[in-house]
């Protein structure tokens, strides 16, 4: 192992060729991760919301279908998806970047509904019948009742899918972003002789990142613990 | 008039219909191969990490960090890559010429590297996944059902057959599959570093046809296939569990 060969390389694969150009690599994978993680909370609360307060019809099962479509398929699928079919679709082209975020978004964002309806349906019954008892509707409990206490509890299930949303970030590849695993590629293929040490520093790169959000959870967790 | 039995020709030609079907058995195959061998080593590994052996247990929890907090993409970059450099040189000669094994009248082809290196990745990343499944259901039976067990003079090996794996195997079974699907879709990322599976096709199908639609279609609906057919084999063998009913909690 010679890490030195990557003297030349190692602030291309954090940076890309920012601040003088767009941001790129590592730097590029935080913010993407960033817009999508963030995207996906969203779309996780509000549909999470929907499904558990949803009365048994046609939408409710028309959600159910659509979040499961988004969990059988592979993150891959649904990259090439909006990739090659918003455009024929719309006439547009679609930014490599965009794609990735609304696949990493939608598929996050599914998966994150789930824990979100489960949280709000492991909340004991009384409580919804205290505050029907005290004359709120079924909105208002959920907002001044339920969710205060189911949201602190679903914490750690959100950084665990921040994780995973970090490593599927390195997809973007596919469709030639410029995030830490294209550029990762790039200087494999500069270099030639020492794949083993681009890769393992890359990996390094990532595993800091996943790592830290993880510690943010156990303390998160551990913090929860102690409140209740 | 529209014949309507050749409707597959219509949706896409059918040397391409050949092309995503070759893919996708390349998918089945890699992902039962996968499936098979992360659940034997995942075994292992739930071993390693439960062991009273400090230094076992502290090497398993590394393995769990490294294989688990980095992307895949990543790791069979890694296996595809660097592994030819880091294996003696005449290994790697072997690898990548052709062999095959012939066993009676049977003659199976050695696989490409392609192959050998998406199965190493995927199996040492999926390991992870899996062994903490196992690891996760041996751990929910309770330590004083053991203790009670073992006071009413039953051997490890009796406590094992008849109070941990009842409980736990049931507890298991729904979670495993959880990590068997994820496997199937992860599959996919071995296009990157040249296997030609299902997505590959896909993408090499569309390069030639241009018709996104049709192939992504098809390809979403195959990849779907697997899926419903591992959750109802998981319902199946929920409903008809020999090994005894426990209560479910949350699941």
């Amino acid at each position: 192992m010679n890490f030195l060969a990557l003297a030349d390389d190692w602030q291309y694969l954090l940076l890309g060729t920012f601040p003088d150009g767009p941001p790129g690599g590592a730097l590029l994978t935080l913010i993407l991760s960033s817009i999508s993680g963030l995207l996906s909370a969203v779309l996780g609360l509000g549909l999470g919301i929907a499904l558990a307060m949803a009365r048994n019809g046609l939408p409710a099962q028309l959600l159910r279908g659509v979040l499961g479509f988004l969990r059988a398929i592979p993150v891959l699928m649904l990259i090439f998806w909006i990739y090659f079919l918003l455009p024929v679709l719309f006439g547009m082209d679609v930014p490599g970047l965009l794609a990735v975020v609304c696949a990493l978004s939608l598929i996050s964002g599914a998966y994150l509904a789930h824990s979100v309806a489960a949280g709000i349906r492991a909340i004991a019954q009384g409580q919804w019948d205290a505050g029907t008892a005290l004359g709120m509707t079924r909105w208002q409990v959920l907002r001044t009742l339920i969710l205060p206490q189911a949201l602190p509890m679903m914490l750690p299930s959100f950084i665990n899918q921040w994780v995973t949303l970090i490593k599927d970030s390195s997809l973007a590849y596919i469709v030639g972003v410029g995030e830490l695993s294209f550029l990762a590629t790039q200087v494999n293929a500069r270099l030639m002789i020492n794949p083993a040490e681009v890769f393992l520093f890359v990996g390094a790169i990532y595993w800091v990142l996943c790592s830290l959000l993880n510690l943010l959870a156990t303390f998160v967790a551990r913090r929860t613990r102690a409140g209740t | 008039m529209i014949d309507f039995t050749d409707w597959p020709q219509h949706l896409l030609a059918a040397k391409y219909w050949h092309w995503l079907l070759s893919g996708w058995s390349i998918t089945i195959l890699s992902s039962l191969l996968v499936v098979a061998a992360s659940t034997v080593l995942g075994l292992l590994f739930a071993a390693a990490r439960t062991t009273p052996v400090a230094s076992v247990r502290w090497a398993a929890g590394l393995y769990l960090s490294a294989f688990r907090d980095t992307p895949l993409l990543v790791q069979l970059f890694f296996w595809y890559f660097a592994m030819p450099g880091l294996l003696p040189q005449d290994w790697t000669a072997w690898l990548n010429s052709p062999h095959s094994l012939s066993v009676g009248p049977l003659t199976l082809a050695w696989p490409s590297f392609e192959f050998v290196a998406a199965l190493v990745g995927l199996v040492l990343y999926s390991t992870a996944y899996v062994g903490e499944e196992i690891r996760a259901g041996l751990g929910s039976v309770p330590h004083s059902q053991i203790q009670a067990a073992e006071s009413l003079g039953m051997t490890p090996r009796q406590v094992l057959r008849y109070v941990v794996l009842p409980q736990a195997l049931a507890r298991i079974v729904s979670p495993l599959f959880g990590q068997y699907m994820n496997i199937v879709k992860n599959t996919s990322l071995s296009m990157t570093i040249g296997l030609v599976e299902l997505s590959y096709r896909a993408r090499q199908v569309e390069a030639e046809t241009f018709q996104p639609f049709q192939v992504y279609g098809i390809t979403t609906l195959l990849y779907i296939v697997l899926i419903i057919g591992l959750e109802m084999l998981n319902q199946h063998l929920q409903d008809r569990r020999q090994w005894g009913h426990t209560r479910m909690g949350r699941a």
